[in-house]
């Protein structure tokens, strides 16, 4: 063994010479006896160079290159996430716990499956396309024109140029689905013997009424207003949602076993209690019907208005008595550029926008901003309403504050205001900073109780109220939100009411979670370099001077041509199938892979991947950057072990197992023992 | 001797002992140095150019090859950098493994040099025993990076990878042992009255001139010059870690080789701590974004390399390149000294002093 | 007639020096390797034994390329020049009680002068190279032999002084046990002499691999190349049996075959010590390495002298 020596401690100085004289000849002279002493002792030391045959120079069906490819485009489809509605939860879970929830499906309320979607638009399937989409995303005629897409948002193309335009992927999907609509729509039939009352026709009640169906219940709707639809049809300008689309999508419904009763206002007509003896589950999905108007000088006036009347009785009946006045409205939400964008479309002179929020902070979406002043909206900023000037009992203006800040260093809402004050003139100022339920007139003679504050009580994770057997979903339960968050609301509650009626017990871990993974912050995205090919294929748009003056619709839809390119460049994140994106060999520094794919519809395939060993620096970039993960490392980076004529590796050879890895000896130790038996 | 009368011989670029490529153009009288001036270049590939066209992550693996006898070094001086540029906070356990991998390194790049000077005076067996250590050192960065000479392995904001299963157990037998091997060595080479010979007394570089030509690492510290970044400029974890700074007194041959010989010790007892030291904890810091791009600025940052102090400059206009990125490489401020040093001695010795001066060409010319 | 014998004796030396030369290379492979710990070569034959029988054909086929600016006659024949003393100082070796291939009366003094020789042939070889690397090897090679002349005859004549004679088969006959312990000193001398004589390390300054490339062979390549390699490894195979015999009896000890036996063991175990030396040591500058002989082995030897003197007239 080696020099032991007890304690080797460094000195300060290195330097040291002979001695002088003999003493200095004699350790000379020892020197080189030491020297001879330490190599002959060396010899004797087994070598710690390993024997030829366990490591020869040929290349051995173990080593497949230093990187592997998991699936291949072409070779596998991708898994969809089709499942019953109460396993579907579960389903995501499971993904999520595993790291395999692509980020458009975990981010959206509902868990669409827009991966699954882009996949078989892509591969010409639109059919199932949207009949994949509906399981989750009831309408996606509907919500393909009005959601406000959290997918996209999602999409992991964000980080590489432009995400997927999956929102008009839905539409299209309906759109193309109206030619297969007879032979596809099978009606389901009540195996259970059990029926269910869904009070409310809005997204979520529908929801609820689809799972409901397909599980086997017998489903009754009872919609107050003479068609179904609730917000969606009240709420939303036709501009942005033609009628007959929604009409279309509940006739969808009513003809899978939906029963529809319309114009039945419960608690009106018929109370409550009644539906609640006559059916096994009872689900208010009433959502919110008034809004608030703040309590300020002058608020009394003619002319002030709440914002869901206003698109009531502009949506209903194109005309909402503000012919040539001067609109003010109030909030910088979503509801308000509705507001401001309708008072357009029923000839308002001149539409004004008072937002509390900064240009920054306005939480309204920024397309549907961009879309209202390109109509002719005009916004006012960082104002908050102060007074309501009347003359004559008439609104003739409005005195607005100055905000200096909305949110506190904590992010709660504490508005900081100013000193100056300026005069709006205006003839209609319309509220439109929130919304509250009426529920006094349905719950008065039933056991579901009712806050002094009007709300109903209700738990917000089982769907359950007061009363046995009566649920609550949508916004009357989760408060103002989005479309789709109503239906994700809505296949809770279908759950929830499922679990009741077939007893199946509730405990804690059975409480539904809301699988929205996390993401990494990154820088953004610089588009100077991106070609067009994969830029997001833009949504023509009606022309704005024109289509500010009715409520034709905005978006125009995508042409077929354009929406199968767009599915195309989905990356199908987290399927562990290379998609051929060649963000890899865009990453690569030295220019060592090459990635070559066809787009044809139903033969979608990747016609090439070549790694060439000898350009590749094994810094393993490209592998970090997959987004679907089907690239990964093998371990195995030692050039000694692959032969000169086969640098090159082609997609077969990277789709083989490659068995273990060199670094960390795990078949290291294989491979000797399988050579000491050789020997 | 007229000048007329001298020999001109082009040591290199392709020679046994030009540690690299390149080329020294040496005037002899009869075996006498009296001119040696080495002509660099030949391994230029723009790599600070480079860097422009590239994302700041894609610039590590070209850190790489700067100094490849010691690729951690100018990875960990590159993001150090970044972070700094960036404002990037490391976590603490992605600062001991950069410790522990960079004195790693240090061990790997003497065992280099400390062989080369073996071989450079004919020893060749003292090579062969150098390189036993650094192929331990290499499979243990194998086992972490997956290569064995451009690791790619400090990244801005941490590391690649964690420590894989049994790491530290596999490190701790190699320091366990590399300090008895080193008392082997010098015992086989330093301590040989051939080898003192060759190297005492050869390339006497003055404290003085050290200082004045820019000289750093071992080079000055052969000479007495107390200057360690470690210690004098504390970075990292390092001022948590206890260890010496050997220094030479002479400033020759034999002063440089032995004081890297002795950092190899030292640089165990830092490892041995580090480990001690280690907590379990993420490697890489949170929420970085996979495109960095840092505000419009510049930095600076340095750290002690296995030949002096690395540093690199980072310019960025805001954008996901570096603007521009220089780097202060101690072999190229080295290297100059070598025809002062080389002046007057035999061919023979010019070998000897070019290697006890370590340069790694990769890094002079970049 | 004598011509015959000549031709035969010259076969005999050619072929001894090839057989030892293919044997030395592997072995020598196999001492350094295990000195590096390392394995050394293991593929072909048991323990890589036949792989020198792969190498030589490889060296037989290689180009033999001369260098455009070289001098043409010198480069060609400098092999030679430098391999055919070396051969012919092998007849002199006392291999047999009595008998050696030519048995000359001046024989000891064949041995130490004839191989001198090939100091001319390196001059050639540095010189028709035409290379300034090769011609300081040659410069460097002409000094450093001539000088190690002069320690190594002195160690030897310590062994004639005490023999008597400077026939190797007298002298042989004339060798007794006790002689091992009073020319220790001699052979200590004649080993280091011996090694600077066949530039190998650690006094291979004209081939220094580190600073001049190959020195005086670094244009050779092939047949040529492996000449010169012969010719080294024939003078280690000279010197040590031609030291085993003067210096530890050789033959003497055990009769007939055996005795051969002995002797040729003897001088295995020199060889490798002389390869296990060049393995260990970093190698002399030019003028350590001058002083070392003038200063440090040049008296010793007249030491070793002296006391062979004062017993050879004690006796």
């Amino acid at each position: 063994m080696a020099v032991t020596r007890d304690a080797i401690v460094t000195p300060r100085s290195v330097t040291n010479d002979y001695p002088g004289g003999v003493a200095g000849f004699v350790q000379k002279a020892r020197s080189l006896l030491t020297g001879a002493a330490i190599t002959a002792r060396a010899a004797r030391r087994p070598p710690v160079t390993v024997r030829y045959p366990a490591e020869k120079l040929t290349v051995s069906p173990r080593w497949r290159g230093a990187l592997r490819l998991r699936g291949l485009l072409g070779r596998d489809g991708i898994e969809l996430l089709t499942a019953q509605s109460p396993a579907y939860n579960s389903v995501i879970d499971g993904l999520r716990r595993s790291e395999r929830l692509p980020g458009c499906v975990g981010n959206c309320p509902a868990n669409v499956d827009a991966r699954g979607q882009s996949f078989l638009i892509a591969d010409d399937r639109v059919a199932e396309a949207y009949e994949l989409v509906r399981q989750r995303n009831i309408m996606p005629g509907v919500l393909g024109r009005i959601c406000h897409h959290p997918c996209e948002t999602a999409c992991r193309r964000n980080h590489y140029d432009e995400p997927i335009a999956i929102r008009p992927l839905h539409r299209f999907a309906y759109e193309q689905f109206q030619e297969f609509r007879p032979e596809r729509l099978a009606r389901f039939e009540n195996t259970r013997g059990k029926r269910v009352a869904i009070i409310g026709s809005g997204p979520s009640g529908l929801a609820a009424a689809l799972d409901l169906m397909r599980l086997g219940y017998g489903v009754s709707v009872y919609e107050k207003d003479a068609a179904a639809g609730g917000a969606l049809r009240t709420g939303v300008p036709a501009y942005r949602l033609p009628r007959d689309v929604l009409a279309r999508e509940v006739a969808d419904l009513v003809e899978m076993g939906m029963e529809l009763h319309c114009g039945v206002e419960v608690g009106v007509q018929i109370p409550l209690a009644e539906l609640i003896t006559r059916y096994d589950a009872v689900l208010l999905a009433v959502g919110l019907q008034t809004s608030r108007i703040l309590p300020l000088p002058g608020a009394e006036a003619e002319g002030v208005r709440g914002a869901l009347e206003f698109l009531r009785a502009g949506n209903g009946t194109g005309e909402a008595g503000v012919q040539g006045k001067r609109v003010l409205v109030i909030g910088g939400g979503n509801v308000a550029v509705d507001v401001a964008r309708v008072a357009l479309r029923v000839g308002a002179s001149e539409v004004r926008l008072a937002s509390l929020e900064s240009s920054e902070e306005v939480p309204a979406h920024p397309w549907e901003i961009e879309e209202a002043l390109d109509e002719g909206v005009i916004m006012t900023c960082s104002v908050g309403p102060e007074e309501v000037l009347a003359e004559d009992g008439r609104v003739v203006g409005m005195r607005v504050r100055e905000c200096l800040s909305v949110f506190d260093e904590t992010g709660r809402f504490a508005p900081q205001f100013g000193e100056s004050l300026t005069n709006i003139a205006c003839d209609v100022v319309v509220f439109a900073i929130g919304q509250s339920a009426a529920l006094d007139a349905l719950a008065s003679d039933s056991d579901v109780k009712v806050t002094e504050q009007g709300r109903l009580v209700v738990d917000g994770s089982a769907f359950t109220t007061s009363a046995e057997g009566v649920f609550a979903c949508g916004e009357v339960v989760t408060g103002p939100g989005s479309a789709i968050g109503s239906i994700a609301a809505g296949h809770e509650a279908a759950i929830s009411i499922h679990r009741h009626l077939e007893s199946i017990p509730v405990d804690a871990s059975d409480r539904v979670r809301r699988p929205v993974p996390t993401y990494a912050r990154y820088a953004e995205v610089d588009l100077r370099l991106v070609e067009d090919l994969r830029r997001r294929a833009v949504m023509p748009l009606a022309d704005a001077e024109e289509r500010a003056r009715d409520f034709r619709e905005v978006e125009l839809g995508l042409s077929r041509d354009h929406a199968m390119a767009e599915a195309a460049r989905c990356l199908r994140c987290e399927s562990e199938i290379c998609v051929g994106c060649t963000f890899c060999a865009r990453t690569c520094p030295d220019l060592a892979l090459m990635v070559e794919r066809d787009d044809t519809p139903g033969a979608r395939c990747l016609t090439r991947y070549e790694l060439d060993l000898t350009l590749c620096s094994f810094c393993g970039l490209c592998a970090e950057q997959c987004p679907t993960g089907a690239l990964v490392h093998t371990g195995q980076y030692e050039l000694a072990f692959y032969s000169r004529e086969f640098m090159t590796f082609d997609a077969a050879e990277m789709l083989r197992d490659p068995g273990g890895t060199r670094a960390t000896g795990a078949d290291a130790s294989r491979h000797a023992s399988e050579g000491g038996a050789a020997e | 001797m007229s000048a007329e009368c001298r020999t001109v011989v082009n040591v290199g670029p392709s020679h046994p002992s030009t540690h690299g490529v390149c080329r020294v153009l040496v005037e002899l009288d009869g075996e006498i140095v009296r001119r040696a001036e080495p002509i660099i270049g030949y391994l230029h590939r723009g790599i600070e150019k480079m860097a422009e066209n590239r994302s700041y992550l894609q610039v590590v693996p070209l850190t790489d090859r700067l100094d490849y006898v010691g690729s951690m070094y100018a990875n960990w001086a590159y993001c150090r950098a970044v972070e700094r540029l960036a404002g990037i906070r490391v976590p603490e356990r992605a600062e001991y493994i950069r410790v522990i991998v960079c004195e790693l390194q240090r061990i790997a790049s003497h065992m280099m040099s400390i062989g080369s000077t073996g071989a450079d005076t004919g020893a060749f067996t003292a090579f062969m025993y150098a390189f036993n250590q650094r192929e331990q050192v290499v499979d243990l960065f194998e086992a972490l990076s997956g290569s064995r000479l451009t690791y790619n392995y400090v990244r801005p904001g941490g590391v690649g990878a964690d420590l894989p299963e049994g790491w530290v157990e596999r490190c701790r037998e190699f320091v366990a042992q590399h300090p008895a091997a080193m008392m082997e060595i010098d015992d086989l080479l330093f301590g040989n009255v051939i080898c003192r010979a060759r190297t005492k007394g050869i390339g006497v570089l003055t404290p003085h001139d050290a200082i004045g030509w820019g000289a750093s690492g071992p080079v000055a510290r052969g000479s007495g010059v107390d200057w360690d970044l470690r210690r004098d400029d504390p970075y990292s974890v390092y001022p948590r870690l206890d260890f010496t700074v050997p220094l030479g007194e002479r400033g020759d041959c034999y002063d440089r080789g032995r004081v890297r010989l002795w950092e190899c010790v030292e640089s165990c007892r830092i490892v041995t701590q580090a480990l001690d030291q280690l907590e379990p904890g993420p490697v890489q810091a949170e929420g970085l974004p996979r495109l960095l791009a840092p505000r419009p600025g510049d930095a600076y940052d340095h750290i002690e390399s296995a030949r002096g102090s690395l540093g690199v400059y980072l310019v960025s206009d805001g954008s996901v390149r570096p603007y521009r990125m220089h780097v202060r490489s101690p072999a190229f401020a080295n290297l100059a000294l070598l025809p002062m040093l080389a002046e007057g001695h035999t061919l023979s010795d010019l070998v000897v002093v070019l290697g006890s001066l370590d340069p790694v060409f990769g890094e002079v010319d970049r | 007639m004598s011509f015959v014998w000549g031709l035969l004796y010259g076969t005999g030396a050619v072929i001894l020096i090839a057989g030892g030369a293919v044997v030395g290379v592997w072995w020598e492979r196999k001492v350094s390797a295990r000195i590096q710990l390392r394995l050394g070569p293991q593929q072909l034959g048991p323990a890589g034994s036949l792989q020198m029988l792969a190498d030589v054909p490889k060296l037989l086929f290689k180009e033999d390329v001369v260098p455009a600016s070289a001098d043409r006659l010198l480069f060609r024949y400098a092999p030679l020049a430098v391999f055919a003393p070396i051969a012919m100082s092998l007849a002199v070796i006392p291999f047999w009680a009595g008998w050696a291939p030519l048995d000359s009366a001046a024989g000891v003094l064949f041995f130490l002068a004839v191989p001198s020789i090939s100091v001319l042939g390196i001059l050639f070889s540095a010189w028709g190279s035409h290379n300034t690397l090769a011609t300081l090897g040659g410069v460097r090679a002409a000094a450093q032999m001539v000088s190690y002349e002069v320690p190594r005859a002195l160690a030897v004549l310590s062994v004639v002084v005490l023999g008597g004679s400077l026939q190797p088969s007298e002298l042989m006959d004339a060798w007794r046990w006790w002689w091992i312990p009073v020319t220790l000193l001699g052979f200590g001398v004649y080993f280091i002499a011996s090694i600077a004589e066949m530039n190998r390390g650690p006094f291979d300054l004209p081939e220094a691999e580190s600073e001049l490339v190959a020195g005086y062979f670094a244009d050779y390549s092939g047949i040529r190349w492996a000449v010169f390699m012969m010719a080294e490894y024939g003078a280690m195979i000279a010197s040590a049996l031609f030291g085993a015999a003067l210096f530890f009896g050789g033959f003497m000890w055990l009769p007939g075959v055996a005795g051969l036996a002995v002797h040729i063991g003897i001088a295995a175990l020199i060889i490798t010590a002389v390869m296990w030396v060049k393995w260990t040591f970093p190698r002399l500058r030019q003028d350590q390495l001058m002083t070392f002989c003038w200063t440090v082995l040049t008296p010793l030897a007249l030491v070793q002298l002296v006391l062979a003197v004062v017993v050879a007239l004690w006796l």
